[in-house]
């Protein structure tokens, strides 16, 4: 599973690729574990703002990360397209992402990824499908973010 | 394959785990006076198994040292020097170092040269004793009684010495003197394809012939044959090319011989002649000696065939012989200890008893990862194999009364899931059963360290165990070793006084901690309890106060005062020594404790003693919670930690100046936390408490109350613990998380962190994170 996108070149990487309001991201397929739709989750004391609670799935219990308030960009309008995406990290942290609605999938070239921030950012870079500028956003930091509450707090 | 080596060797080393328990028991039993012969087997045989394998995985350090502690044991068991007090000490100390060189053996630390040779030291002055003839006899390591072989599941057998077909290594031969020139009895053994096809083992004979000899007080002498052996490119691997040449003492009767080969008679041909003449397959013998094939005594070297050509390929010859083994052609030697399983199954999870022997590389064996195995009373796992078709039925019946749509139809259904939440928890115990441990395997290792906590100490202490069939599940009696190491280490440092202030208060000269398991009221209970001096509380209350854990002018219960000794950073030692001082000790025992869900509480008399008291829940898995509702979601309260619930009147409530409330209950106040608020779920401001607030009493390990203001008290319920910090992180207040029968996640309320809370924090917040039961 080939998570960090800035390595091997040459090898085309399918994403999936889902809008959050009105820009959209893309992160590697091969981390995606389901997608199911949005259910009753119970909310979690001091949580950060962008945790919106703890799901069950299937017996592990996980956090279902709202990604418009995590990237700081305005939400659609409650749509039933709503979904969560549940991925799994490269050091084995289950999460789910909670995005407005799934779009397509795409082979990307991780060359033509164009890197607009440092590591250890969420959004690491941009690529173009098209006319479409979408982001591709880095798991391990959402997880780690997740885990050690950096960010938040 | 190395692989398949690692694995057997982890085997081994489970094995030597189990051995050295055995051992403690054995000298701790004779340390109590039980000088029978049984105990004494028990503890040489427990040695010997543990040298017969180090020295088939070639651990030659262990092998040194156990073969040197065997022979004083030896001396002990016939008689020759007696069990007293010195000679159990001196023994005492032998298994720390050989259990400190399996620890090496394993990759752990290494073992200080100097104790190794002090203990061997003090091991050889006890043989020494004894008269020469008598200890050369009992250097011969295939010299022993049959009974050392019996009952034991370790590889055993496997002397390198007596059946050494060794063709690398230069053979051993030690106390190879027994040399019997009277017609001795020669055996040829040419074993046929079909014996290796029923999963026989040529080996297995030739153990049992060596073992012929060993009774006779004589050794066997074998050679193997390898002339029949076709060039590496055309060897068939399940082709059996060997065959193999014993020669047994005189004494050895045939009819015996014939017994170890009645199995196999139709299956491989033998003859037996007396004196050392020629057997059938040693056809144009060049008589060279090959070094590769020497026995301890080349006696009967014509015999040794080999023809030139094969002398490149010797390498791969054992692996040809016996064909389970031919994905190991670097295997020289190969002999296969005979299993026998004890009576309870081994569950073992990993590493089947593989064959081979491997030499070289032995030095650098890599530390490993704990291997997860446990042993199981047949008996439990039938009783859970019995509730499992229980449950099959229940669940078919289940569907008949579903499908079934008459009046009485749900009535029936009722009374089926009734059944069937009896039979879940029945399975539940049965499950827990399965995984229960008893305490003992801790406990045990507790007498050493206590028996080298008092030679740094220099005081003399005895450990007095009770209890130590108790059982808890598996993960707990792992977790429970280092704070019961730190807190009897503690007990002998500070605890237990020095011999002579023990003489002056009219003691007796030895100390003693008792250390004690039961189970009370679904929890267990473990005590550690000391005969020394007690907590000095004036001098607690004093350094307390030169630390700055406590206020200069407060005042503090006795039972405060005592419980000083949990907060972080605090040591009453004046001098930070080996042993403890530092100031981290009991913190982390406590902290170790609460994070198993346990409580700790200690007791102190002065002049009589200390008190230490565990309470640990008897698994980590399930708890029974109470459902209440907090800010519109389900959380979990642990039922054990509820006091009482009731509806509290609004004027029984007063707000302190600093804007806390309290709450009075007949007469005891006691701290208000509206959960809600408290756990940010709802904003403090603008959040009332209404007329009639439903309230529950909980307590911490240490006794102090909170009342918790809820919504509504929902059900009582057996939960199932999960982590929250596998995918996520710890929550202050949270210690873990469940999933309800509607399938949503709910939170179980961590107890000793909300009422911490209310004593610690400033701001209004929860301080810091609490340990919270690990799921």
């Amino acid at each position: 599973m080939d998570k960090d996108v800035n390595t091997g070149e040459t090898q085309l990487v399918k994403m999936i690729v889902f809008a959050v309001g009105e820009q959209e991201y893309c992160i590697p397929i091969l981390s995606v574990r389901e997608i199911r739709g949005l259910e009753k989750t119970t909310p979690l004391p001091f949580a950060p703002p962008y945790v919106c609670g703890a799901i069950n799935l299937r017996g592990i219990i996980l956090t279902v990360i709202n990604l418009a308030t995590y990237l700081n960009v305005a939400p659609e309008p409650e749509n039933p397209r709503r979904v969560v995406v549940i991925i799994e990290a490269s050091d084995g942290t289950v999460c789910g992402l909670l995005v407005d609605r799934v779009i397509d999938m795409a082979d990307i070239k991780p060359s033509d990824i164009q890197v607009v921030a440092e590591k250890g950012h969420s959004l690491s870079g941009l690529v173009m499908i098209g006319e479409r500028m979408i982001g591709v956003l880095k798991l391990d930091v959402i997880a780690h973010e997740l885990i050690n509450g950096m960010q938040a707090e | 394959m190395s692989d398949s080596m690692d694995e057997i060797l982890l085997v081994f080393f489970q094995e030597c785990d189990e051995q050295l328990q055995e051992l403690e028991r054995g000298l701790s039993a004779l340390e109590g006076g039980e000088t029978d012969h049984d105990t004494i087997n028990a503890i040489f045989r427990a040695v010997h198994s543990i040298k017969g394998g180090a020295a088939s995985f070639g651990l030659e350090n262990l092998v040194r040292f156990a073969h040197i502690f065997e022979t004083s044991l030896d001396a002990l068991r016939s008689g020759r020097v007696q069990p007293t007090h010195d000679v159990i000490k001196i023994l005492l100390k032998a298994m720390d170092v050989l259990s400190d060189l399996v620890t090496e053996a394993k990759g752990g630390a290494g073992v200080d040269a100097a104790r190794v040779a002090e203990s061997q030291t003090s091991l050889e002055t006890l043989h020494a004793k004894e008269d020469a003839p008598d200890s050369a006899d009992s250097l011969i390591p295939a010299d022993f009684e049959p009974v050392a072989f019996d009952f034991t599941p370790v590889p055993i057998d496997f002397e390198p010495v007596p059946v050494s077909f060794d063709f690398g290594d230069e053979p051993t031969t030690e106390g190879g003197d027994g040399a019997d020139t009277a017609l001795p009895i020669q055996v040829t053994f040419c074993p046929h394809k079909a014996l290796y096809e029923r999963g026989d083992d040529a080996r297995n004979l030739l153990i049992g012939l060596r073992d012929l000899a060993a009774d006779a007080q004589g050794e066997a002498e074998i050679r193997c044959d390898v002339s029949h052996l076709p060039v590496l490119t055309e060897i068939e691997a399940s082709e059996p090319c060997l065959s193999w040449c014993v020669v047994l003492p005189a004494t050895v009767s045939e009819d015996s011989i014939h017994a170890v080969f009645d199995w196999v008679s139709d299956v491989c041909d033998i003859t037996i002649s007396r004196g050392t003449g020629s057997g059938p397959d040693d056809g144009g013998g060049a008589g060279k000696p090959q070094p590769e094939h020497s026995t301890p005594e080349d006696a009967v070297e014509p015999e040794t065939d080999v023809n030139g050509v094969v002398a490149p390929e010797v390498e791969p010859v054992a692996a040809v012989g016996s064909p389970a083994s031919f994905s190991a052609p670097l295997v020289v030697t190969e002999v296969q200890p005979p299993k026998i399983e004890p009576a309870g199954v081994k569950v073992n999870l990993a590493a089947p008893p593989a064959v081979s022997g491997q030499k070289g590389e032995r030095g650098a064996v890599k530390k490993r990862v704990e291997q997860a195995s446990i042993r199981v009373d047949l008996q439990r796992v039938d009783e859970l194999m019995d509730l499992v078709g229980e449950l099959v039925i229940a669940q078919a019946t289940l569907e008949t009364v579903g499908l079934q749509h008459d009046a009485n139809s749900e009535q029936e259904m009722a009374r089926r899931i009734n059944s069937m939440r009896t039979l879940t928890r029945d399975i539940q115990n049965a499950v827990m059963a399965v995984r229960a441990q008893p305490v003992g395997s801790v406990f045990q290792r507790m007498q050493r360290v206590v028996r080298e906590a008092c030679s740094l100490a220099h005081k003399d202490v005895a450990l007095v165990v009770e209890g130590e069939d108790t059982e808890v599940d598996r993960t707990l009696v792992e977790k429970l070793s280092d704070p019961l190491t730190h807190m009897l280490r503690n007990a002998v440092d500070h605890g237990v006084e020095a011999p002579e202030a023990r003489l002056a208060a009219g003691k007796l000269e030895q100390g003693r901690i008792l250390l004690s398991a039961s189970h009370r009221s679904g929890r267990i209970l473990i005590t550690i309890q000391d005969d020394g001096a007690g907590i000095n509380q004036a001098r607690v209350l004093e350094i307390a106060v030169k630390r700055g854990i406590v206020a200069p002018d407060a005042t503090l219960s006795e039972d405060e005062i005592n419980n000083l000794i949990f907060a972080p950073g605090f040591s009453t030692a004046s001098s930070v020594s080996d042993l403890s001082g530092r100031g981290v000790g009991m913190d982390v025992v406590k902290q170790a404790i609460l994070g198993l869900g346990g409580r700790i509480s200690i007791t102190s008399v002065p002049g009589k003693g200390t008190t230490f008291c565990l309470s640990l829940p008897l698994t980590l898995a399930v708890l029974d919670g109470m459902l209440v509702m907090v800010a519109g979601t389900t959380m979990v309260v642990p039922v054990s930690s509820v006091v009482e619930t009731l509806m509290v009147h609004k004027r029984d409530m007063y707000t302190m100046p600093d804007g806390r409330v309290v709450i009075s209950i007949r007469g005891v106040c006691m701290p208000l936390l509206v959960l809600a608020t408290e756990l940010g779920l709802q904003e403090a401001k603008g959040y009332s408490i209404p007329e009639k607030a439903v309230i529950l009493v909980v307590e911490s390990e240490t006794g102090a109350r909170v009342a918790l203001v809820v919504e509504d008290i929902k059900d009582q319920a057996q939960v199932v613990i999960k982590s929250m910090e596998k995918n996520y992180r710890q929550i202050p207040g949270v210690s873990a998380a469940t999933i309800l029968g509607d399938g949503s996640v709910s939170l179980i309320l961590d107890v000793p962190a909300l009422v911490a809370s209310t004593t610690e924090r400033a701001d209004g917040r929860l301080a810091e994170p609490a340990s919270g039961i690990a799921a």
